[in-house]
């Protein structure tokens, strides 16, 4: 069919060409007319980004990796002798009860019942986690004592960069597993490196192991900080999302300024860091969407826009 | 169609007479099984022939004459042409043949036609002692494949005919294979006299102790203990030995027969090293000095342990090791050890008189002192496969619950119902103690690692020589020896096939063939009449061991197979 003619020559414009496969024509196969590509579209669907909701939602990524350097200036000063356990520890209880008062301040009328169902609970989980480490807190305190510090630093900032990536941005209270066991899996390890009491460690070791307090003090910070926050930061963005806002803006600045009181230079950078990821990225995708060049059409997979849950029932 | 006939060769010479033989149906062939002499009374023929039809359930009919003219027997050719009319048969074989020439001539008269003949010589008495084996692979050539089993069959069940012969002093007289010279041994008649009453008693001895022993082993502890020792799955074997060769029955098929022989020539000859080993290690109280150097050998073994149990408790090899775990585990196995060299000294007055008794039962044969070999070694080393065990254990546990915490770590979980991996919402509770428990163990893995792999390697070379022990037991247990013996020195006596030598082709004569014996080749020998044995065998592949080892789930790499003796 269309063999004798040569390729891409077209016949005279007796009989139309019509885009089938099924019927002969005196066309060669690969034959287009001039409605080629008319059903091309571009760009189709694209969003405009407005600059500030942008930087309000960048301002949540903010808020988490300044989470992480607050987590890791509380393990400094641990590690410095600048704070002791015990202090760290009460300061950490008082946080625990002064933000689950606000979780269930903030909580959503008309569920009474379920209060004290949940208060219950939730008192059940509190001990099971305080039991739980307490319990491990001898295991694990040496685990990682035949392994060099290097290795464990470079355990620790993998996982937290895992963390960083893995978090759930869009939906924070359930949450997300690999985000969470990373950061615990890190704050266990940065926790082994603390160095312990004079009581504690060993006469001719050469690296002293740290006492159960430390390491019970720190993974209950971990707990709060990558476990606990989240869910109050969703019950915030749900019922005062101006509140969060300026949540996030504090949180920033105290990661700043506590890593400023240990590390100057440290601080420089975590300002440098978090303004280019909350003013500056914002900016990119917004100047970059100009340059986007999407194509669509009939080739495209099928996708399926109706509500079926009308089957459902 | 081409008539073959098959003749024997002791027949070459024969006086002039009659054929007896055997028309095969269907192939145009005939065998030829003796010759039937002058002077004979067709009448008295007839009623010999089918005496004997009757005693060997063999088709035998008279085929024809035969005819070797020596000086004053001239004018034969025509009295057996006539004799063609006294018999009663389908086609009438007229065999002739002159002094001083090879080649025999045949008129057979069968319508007229005159068919092209073949002759077939073949050895009577060595067909007749012949098993064939049939060839299990290859394309089987329809015609000769049941040609020559038939003929095979034809001059085996034919043996009432060869009791008479031509220096008897009967009515009829036949030349066949015994007319070369009677044979038989005094030995084998002896033997064959005095093996009923031996069957007898053996067998009334195995009845009485079948009879007491089931009460004794079927004792719930007596039961495992005899199923993990070799000497008593030895010696259960041995006994369902002697009542296959004691029954006092007659062997009817060649295999069954083939079977008693093996098994009372490898039970000989076991019995016999056993014997030898017995005296050797009696001598110069040899067995003392042996049970001397047991406890010493038991101590050196412990010591050894500690250690290498002390090397682990250390930096093996520069790993890092949990120092806490470390010392936990090594603490642990060293008092093991401890409490089995105590128990050891408690025993040592003892093994001598015990090595001393036990070693006496090596007399029932070589196999029993091996067995016994395999499970002193087992007891001695009782305590490397405890560590063993305890080792894989802990392993196995660490290495699953790593595997299911790390899908948690991820956020997935096992579905059991489908069999795959599943995304999961975790609660809170559950991620952290997840998670703190997912650290704990890869952090101890190394330690729990380096203790499974040390006591495995251990008890992989204590089961390696037990293996190698339980392989030579059974060889000696499974090879059949009389049928070695009669593949090498009577060869004809297990035939794969035949083969055929041109004797003498002339124009004008028909084709002559040798047909020789092609004997059974060794290795089929050894595949057909082997003794089905409990042979021990890797259960598993090299892939799956490696994998449970890997995996930490415990291995017993020889299995014994019990199967069914037909």
């Amino acid at each position: 069919m269309g063999a004798d003619s040569g390729s891409g020559a077209a016949p005279g414009p007796a009989v139309p060409w019509r885009k089938v496969l099924w019927e002969r024509q005196p066309f060669p196969d690969n034959y287009v007319d001039r409605r080629f590509l008319e059903e091309l579209r571009r760009n189709e669907g694209l969003r405009q980004y407005r600059y500030w909701a942008v930087v309000q939602e960048a301002g949540l990524v903010a808020q988490q990796i300044s989470c992480v350097a607050l987590f890791l200036t509380l393990w400094l000063y641990m590690e410095q002798g600048l704070l002791s356990p015990s202090t760290l520890l009460w300061t950490g209880l008082l946080c625990a009860l002064l933000g689950y008062g606000l979780y269930q301040a903030l909580a959503p009328r008309g569920d009474s019942d379920n209060h004290h169902r949940t208060r219950w609970s939730d008192l059940q989980s509190a001990s099971i986690f305080l039991s739980f480490t307490f319990g491990f807190s001898p295991i694990l305190r040496t685990l990682t004592e035949s392994i060099c510090t290097d290795t464990v630093y470079a355990m620790t900032a993998l996982m937290l960069l895992a963390h960083l990536v893995a978090f759930p941005y869009a939906q924070l209270s359930p949450p997300g597993s690999l985000s969470l066991n990373a950061a615990l899996f890190a704050s266990v390890c940065l926790a082994s490196r603390l160095p312990g009491d004079l009581h504690t460690s060993g006469g001719l070791d050469s690296s002293s192991s740290p006492s159960s307090l430390h390491t019970f003090t720190m993974l209950c910070w971990a707990l709060l900080v990558f476990a606990l926050w989240p869910c109050l930061l969703q019950r915030l963005r749900d019922r005062a999302p101006w509140v969060f806002g300026c949540v996030c803006a504090l949180v920033g600045v105290c990661g700043v300024g506590g890593l400023g009181s240990l590390w100057p230079g440290g601080a420089v950078l975590l300002a440098a860091l978090l303004g280019t990821v909350t003013l500056l990225c914002p900016l990119l995708l917004i100047r970059l969407q100009s340059d986007k060049d999407n194509i669509q059409g009939p080739w495209d997979e099928a996708e399926i826009r109706e509500d079926l849950t009308r089957f459902l029932h | 169609m081409v008539l073959k006939i098959f003749f024997p060769q002791c027949c070459n010479k024969a006086d002039s007479g009659l054929l007896v033989g055997r028309w095969i149906p269907g192939q145009n062939s005939a065998v030829v099984l003796a010759v039937i002499h002058y002077p004979f009374i067709p009448g008295q023929v007839k009623q010999y022939i089918h005496q004997m039809r009757g005693q060997s359930g063999v088709d035998l009919t008279v085929l024809g004459s035969w005819s070797m003219p020596k000086e004053g027997q001239e004018g034969m050719e025509s009295f057996l042409r006539d004799l063609s009319t006294i018999f009663p048969q389908g086609q009438w074989l007229q065999l002739s043949r002159e002094m001083g020439k090879i080649g025999f001539r045949c008129e057979g008269e069968k319508g007229g036609e005159k068919d092209k003949v073949i002759f077939i010589h073949y050895e009577q008495r060595k067909v007749m002692l012949s098993q064939l084996h049939p060839i299990e692979n290859g394309v089987p050539d329809p015609q000769t494949e049941s040609q020559l089993p038939q003929v095979f069959g034809t001059v085996c069940q034919s043996e009432p005919l060869f009791f008479l012969d031509k220096y008897d002093d009967s009515p009829v007289k036949l030349t066949h294979w015994q007319s070369e010279g009677r044979e038989g041994s005094i030995i084998v008649e002896l033997m064959k006299q005095a093996s009923t009453p031996v069957c007898l008693l053996t067998t009334w001895i195995l009845t009485l102790s079948s009879v007491c022993l089931p009460r004794i082993l079927n004792v719930r502890p007596m039961r495992f203990i005899s199923s993990k020792l070799s000497t008593c799955v030895q010696l259960s074997y041995r006994t369902e030995h002697l009542q296959t060769v004691s029954s006092p029955t007659r062997a009817t098929t060649h295999n069954h027969f083939m079977r008693k022989a093996n098994i009372f020539v490898s039970f000989f000859v076991d019995v016999s090293l056993g014997l030898l080993l017995v005296s050797w290690m009696y001598r110069e109280n040899r067995i003392g000095k042996l049970a001397n150097t047991l406890v010493p050998a038991a101590d050196h073994i412990a010591k050894e342990l500690e250690e290498l149990l002390q090397w682990l408790m250390g930096a093996p090899a520069g790993l890092k090791m949990n120092r806490a775990l470390d010392q936990v585990l090594g603490r642990f196995f060293l008092y093991h050890i401890h409490l089995w060299i105590s128990y050891i000294h408690l025993m040592s007055p003892f093994v001598e008189m015990i090595l001393w008794y036990v070693g006496l039962s090596a007399c029932l044969g070589l196999t029993f002192a091996l067995s016994l070999l395999s499970d002193i070694t087992a007891l001695l080393t009782f305590h490397i496969y405890c560590f063993y065990v305890y080792g894989a254990r802990l392993y196995c546990m660490t290495v699953y619950g790593l595997s299911s915490l790390w899908r948690l770590f991820r956020g997935k979980k096992w579905n059991v119902l489908r069999q795959r991996v599943d995304s999961c919402s975790y609660d809170l509770d559950q991620l952290f103690i997840g998670t703190l428990l997912f650290t704990i163990l890869l952090f101890l893995l190394p330690t729990t690692a380096l203790y499974y792999l040390v006591f495995t390697l251990l008890r992989l070379v204590v089961v390696m020589f037990q293996g190698v022990v339980h392989l030579s037991v059974d060889f000696i247990n499974s090879f059949p020896l009389f049928s070695m013996g009669l593949r090498l020195f009577r060869s004809y006596r297990l035939a794969e096939g035949v083969k055929f030598r041109v004797l003498c082709e002339e124009p004008g004569t028909p084709l002559h063939l040798m047909m020789d014996i092609n004997p059974l080749k060794v290795s089929r020998v050894v595949q057909t009449y082997r003794t089905p044995t409990y042979s021990c065998y890797p259960k598993d592949s090299w892939l799956a061991l490696c994998k449970k080892l890997f995996l930490g789930e415990l291995i017993y790499p020889w299995r014994y197979k019990t199967t069914k003796i037909d």
